[in-house]
């Protein structure tokens, strides 16, 4: 029976290598040497982490447990390559970048190569001062997940899974072409729903369901965008595909501006519109905001820890990446018309997220409906037109990006190590669990916005650029921060603190004595929260890419459209 | 070029055929070497030759007449690979295409009989795949005896039902040719009836399970009717116009001024036909009862080569006859428009709540009928309406559209024989009537059972696998079709532009929705392979042919959705020759 099993993984093995060279074969993909993303960003953790997997199903599932560390090792390898070619990127070690100062719609490190020619679907990468933040903090996120959960139950196909999932979100974050786009959006779903079929809580099978149906119908109608956007292309500007049309975003990106210099409106007001909707819907619903969120609470209370802490750390912020890199970049006239309809939907999301916080009793959906409240935030950020609002808004996606995750992982290892979420179950941890209290106090002073940490930066400049476009309305958002700080300081008092010394552990526990959080993730979390200070203290080293993205976008492309309307 | 089918210039473009044929005489007297008695096939039949005495054991193997029909379909797709190229095309890794011939009867006057293009021969490729995977995998799979409890050796090395079985499937494949050559009603129908019958027996011959002859009775009674109703439209329309050559028939119906009674009637009686073998609702009861009666391997034949046939004569006769360049409308747009939201919805309500993972993917099947249904209307509604025409350069609207629907019948060959192959390979184990077999088969075969789940996925229409490709190039299509005035309207706002689309951007809309509902089947597989737990957790029974059938299946899905760049080039220029008379 074991070489059975030995020979189908053998197939598997064999198949994918015979798979890759017919691709390299038929479209040939050649390492050239400026292409630092096709490859070593995508290519290595897809196709790594599916040979991992081929291997481990290769293996007899009683030898399996020999071949976990190997396969651990494994994976955090590919994923700290890919950390480490992202960091050198930034640090503009490897190739002389100044981010802050690319102009709008240019990108680095891009490559192009024919994909599927005939309906003008191109391999089209490159990064720029949008995508750079998103792809570090993925490439950031993966192995810290991977170290955070490294005990998790099946690691020969978890912690593959893991890389796999980041191999797909940097495909979202650095197509520049809508076909690819959308099949690195859609792929990332099928990870993450093994993720929280496999390793998820009780009600996992729902979830999981749930979470995929969900997402994938909203993103449904954004291909109905793109095919639209896709029939709108002049019919003769790609003469190698056969319908003549492409799915180029930074052309049409550069159409778009180009009509703004010349003070059309691309495409028609009632086109852009129609386009906005419909990929505002996918993007409104991945973010999530009230009244599309109801599949993220499920999802991540049930989700595995590793499994939170990619999908609140980096697969919400595709919400908000893909708003920036279409809707926002390509139908300014729509964006002005529905501006105060953002404005109003991020102050309900925001508002509604904190007051449902208020109100639970689960750790994991506490953290969920404040994740709903930030992801407000953001649509305010966007909703104010304001160079300072949209750099804040990134930064927001980057900050919530740290510090939701450290989020998950303490709610994580508190379920791991007391064997329940229930807030009020536990009185004074940080006489039980020092680190664990510790890791949760720091992660929730981060989250309700503390000075000197990246969440009050965020919040700041677009608390600042509200003022400046609403007024007054910056009140509602000044009271949501307050019932935000309410709620986790409550929770604070009730877990980590009150009782002093003669508390009982919960129930749930049983017999057992309380532990303190393991080596790997005392690491893991640690490395979060020292990147958190580092950030709220020295933002500006992703601030000023940020800023420098968002002021150009709104010189290049909104700047005619907010005028015009005053008059 | 025009050939007589009987020359010898013309006899060689079917050599795909021919060989064909010769597989069926290898396999009738390979099988009866040695034997004093011949025995005639599907019967008990035997003639005394009064020569030798018993068979061989090497043509008495359970596993020969398999070898053969594989051999021979793989000779076939050798020789019509043979026959590909000329002047126009030759260069086959750009894309699949071939010269057109005609071949017509011997006479002063000659008929249109067959017409051999790129858009027939790539149908041609679809059946032989079809059918070069379904014998590989019945190779291993029928008892010699349809009762297993009779253990005597000589009923075990008996190889009768095989030599049926393949030789049933050698002869449907020639059907199938025929009909993808058909240049006329008359041909048609008899390539129709040549490829039916073996099938309608091939659903019966699974007598291990009880639902299979039942199965086999439903589907040759509603077939037979569905097919006299079909060749009574025939009649009709031959009685109208004189002619059962599709050219002529398209000539009448263009130079008709008003629409008649009696070639409406006609072509209504017709699409009855057909619309049995694409099980098209109304005409889509019996599909799931057939479905699960007959063996894994031959629902996979119904599920793809079948509906295969269907959409060649709904393409054919809808696409030829009715939508001339110039004349009236077609006349059965709105009702087929509305039949195809039916039928796509239907099957993917049925198939929410059926059990039997046979049963789901029969209404699986009945879905996509629906989707490729409304890609015909929005041809139609092309065709018919007075659209600005906004192509300079690009290819036009119905190409792609009768290319995705080409693509997506392709693609199916992969993930739909491939998802019935599983079970196909579960029922080696234990008959499969409800999900329960599929239970945990992520611990017992994790390689099956994934390949299962990107079968799946892919008929869903997920990204990147095969699937998506088709749905999203059908979606294209009716949607450049439905909002073709309204989009390059810059004056109008938001709602207008929305309630200018013309109708057929519902279709697209519930196409749409209709994915977002099979979804949940889907999923829904997927989530019992990985996470319910099985009774057992030994390995399924190892069966080698089976297993590589499978995962050339899903290599097949993802290398076609990664890389469809040959098959979407080759589906365009078998669509565009479906519009060029010569």
């Amino acid at each position: 029976m074991a070489e059975n099993k030995l020979n189908d993984g053998m197939y598997v093995i064999g198949g994918l290598f015979i798979a890759i060279a017919a691709m390299m074969f038929l479209s040939p993909i050649s390492l050239m040497e400026d292409d630092w993303v096709t490859l070593p960003l995508i290519g290595l953790p897809i196709l790594g982490s599916l040979l991992l997997m081929g291997f481990s199903s290769a293996v007899p599932a009683w030898r399996k447990e020999s071949i976990s560390e190997t396969i651990k090792y494994a994976s955090l390898g590919i994923s700290l390559i890919v950390l480490t070619i992202t960091s050198l990127m930034m640090t503009d070690i490897l190739m002389n970048v100044h981010w802050a100062n690319i102009t709008f719609n240019q990108y680095m490190y891009e490559v192009e190569y024919n994909w599927i020619e005939s309906i003008g679907a191109e391999w089209h990468v490159g990064i720029d001062g949008l995508s750079m933040p998103m792809v570090w903090l993925t490439a950031l996120l993966v192995p810290v997940t991977i170290i955070t959960t490294w005990n998790e139950k099946k690691p020969w196909y978890y912690h593959p899974l893991l890389v796999l999932m980041g191999g797909c979100l940097i495909g979202v974050f650095v197509a520049l072409d809508f076909f690819m786009f959308y099949v690195f959006w859609e792929l990332t779903l099928v990870p993450m729903f093994f993720l929280i079929l496999n390793w998820g809580g009780k009600e996992r099978k729902y979830a999981a369901q749930k979470f995929f149906i969900y997402t994938f119908s909203a993103s449904i109608l954004m291909l109905l965008g793109i095919i639209i956007l896709y029939l709108l292309q002049d019919p003769s500007t790609a003469n190698s595909s056969i319908t003549g049309r492409s799915f180029d975003m930074h052309e049409m990106i550069k159409n778009a501006q180009q009509e703004v210099i010349l003070g059309n409106i691309w495409l028609g007001a009632g086109t852009q519109k129609l386009l906005f909707v419909l990929f505002m819907v996918g993007f409104l619903v991945k973010l999530p905001v009230v009244p599309f969120h109801t599949w993220l609470p499920d999802a991540h209370v049930q989700a595995p820890t590793g499994g939170s802490m990619l999908l609140a750390g980096v697969m919400l912020k595709m919400g908000g990446y893909g708003m920036f890199r279409i809707p926002i970049s390509m139908f300014p006239h729509a964006v002005v018309e529905f501006q105060m309809l953002l404005m109003i939907i991020g102050m309900i999301s925001l508002f509604y997220g904190a007051w449902v916080c208020l109100g639970q009793t689960n750790l994991k959906r506490m953290v969920a409906y404040s994740s709903v409240s930030h992801m407000g935030i953001i649509l305010l950020g966007i909703a104010s037109l304001q160079p300072l609002g949209f750099a804040g808004a990134i930064f927001m996606m980057f900050a919530h990006g740290l510090i939701s995750p450290m989020l998950f992982g303490v709610a994580g290892a508190f379920k791991h190590h007391y064997h329940t979420l229930e807030i009020g179950s536990m009185r004074g941890m940080a006489k039980h669990s020092p680190w664990l209290g510790g890791n949760m106090m720091f992660s929730w002073m981060a989250s309700l916005g503390l000075p000197l940490l990246a969440g009050f930066v965020a919040e700041v400049a677009v608390l600042v650029a509200l003022w400046f476009e609403f007024g007054w309305w910056v009140i509602i958002p000044g009271i949501t921060l307050a019932i935000t700080a309410a709620y986790y300081l409550w929770s604070m008092q009730r877990t980590i603190f009150e009782g002093g010394e003669n508390t009982q552990p919960p129930e749930s526990l049983g017999d057992e004595k309380p532990k303190d959080i393991y080596l790997t993730e005392k690491v893991g979390l640690m490395a979060l929260a020292i990147l958190i200070v580092i950030f709220g203290i020295f933002p500006f080293i992703f601030f000023e890419m940020m800023s420098g993205y968002s002021s150009e976008l709104i010189e290049s492309v909104l700047l005619d459209e907010i005028s015009g309307r005053w008059g | 070029m025009a050939y007589d089918a009987v020359s010898v210039e013309g006899i060689k473009y079917l050599l795909p055929e021919l060989v064909l044929v010769s597989g069926i005489l290898t396999l009738f007297i390979i099988t009866n070497l040695g034997d004093a008695k011949i025995r005639l096939p599907l019967t008990r039949l035997r003639i005394p030759a009064l020569l030798g005495g018993n068979r061989f054991k090497w043509n008495s193997d359970p596993r020969l007449p398999g070898v053969i029909s594989v051999f021979t379909f793989i000779l076939a797709i050798a020789m019509l690979i043979q026959t590909l190229g000329g002047d126009t095309c030759n260069d086959l890794v750009e894309k699949f295409c071939a010269e057109t011939t005609i071949l017509t009867t011997t006479g002063n006057n000659p008929v249109d009989l067959l017409k051999l293009d790129s858009f027939s021969r790539l149908f041609e490729l679809m059946f032989f795949l079809a059918l070069l995977l379904v014998s590989a995998a019945s190779i291993n799979r029928l008892q010699a005896d349809s009762n297993p409890s009779n253990d005597d050796l000589d009923q075990l090395l008996d190889n009768r039902r095989q030599v049926d079985f393949h030789l049933l499937l050698l002869i449907s494949g020639l059907g199938m040719t025929i009909v993808a050559m058909s240049m006329n009603l008359f041909v048609l129908f008899v390539g129709l009836e040549l490829a039916s019958l073996p099938i309608y027996v091939m659903v019966a011959f699974h007598k291990e399970s009880k639902a299979g002859t039942e199965a086999g009775v439903k589907y040759f009674i509603t077939g037979a009717i569905s097919s006299a109703i079909g060749l009574y439209g025939m009649s009709l329309l031959y009685l109208w116009s004189g002619s059962l050559q599709l050219s002529v028939l398209e000539a009448t119906w263009a130079a008709m001024a008003t629409p008649e009674t009696l070639p409406l009637f006609g072509i209504s009686l017709l699409l009855v036909g057909f619309g049995f073998k694409i099980s098209a609702v109304p005409f889509h009861f019996v599909a799931p009862d057939a479905y699960s009666g007959a063996s894994s391997p031959v629902a996979a034949l119904l599920a793809t080569a079948s509906k295969t046939l269907g959409f060649i004569g709904l393409m054919r006769i809808l696409m030829i006859i009715t939508l001339p360049e110039t004349g009236d409308a077609a006349v059965w747009m709105l009702a087929f428009g509305i039949l195809s939201v039916v039928t796509m919805t239907w099957g993917n309500l049925a198939a929410l709540g059926s059990e039997n993972p046979k049963r789901m993917l029969a209404y699986s099947s009945v879905a996509h009928a629906g989707y490729m249904m409304a890609a015909l209307v929005a041809v139609a509604a092309w065709k018919n309406g007075s659209f600005v025409e906004n192509n300079s350069g690009g290819v036009m609207a119905v190409e792609l559209i009768i290319g995705a629907i080409i693509f997506h019948l392709f693609v199916l060959i992969s993930f739909k024989i491939g998802a019935f192959m599983v079970i196909s390979h579960l029922e080696t184990e234990d008959e499969v009537t409800d999900m329960s077999s599929l239970h945990g088969l992520a611990k017992r075969e994790p390689i099956i059972a994934t390949s299962m789940f990107v079968f799946m996925l892919a008929l869903a229409g997920v990204p990147p696998l095969a699937g998506f490709m088709s749905k999203f190039l059908m979606v294209t299509g009716i949607v450049q079709v439905a909002s073709a005035d309204v989009l390059t309207n810059t004056e109008i706002d938001l709602i207008p532009t929305f309630l200018g689309m013309h109708w057929t951007f519902f279709l697209a809309i519930s196409i749409f929705i209709n994915s977002a509902i099979s979804l949940y089947y889907y999923l829904r597989i997927g989530v019992l392979m990985f996470f319910e737990e099985s009774t057992t957790r030994l390995p399924l029974p190892k069966v080698s042919i089976l297993r590589f059938v499978i995962l050339l299946c899903a290599l097949a899905t993802i290398f076609l959705g990664i890389n469809s760049d040959w098959l979407v080039e080759s589906a365009i220029e078998a669509a565009s020759t479906l519009f060029t008379n010569s």
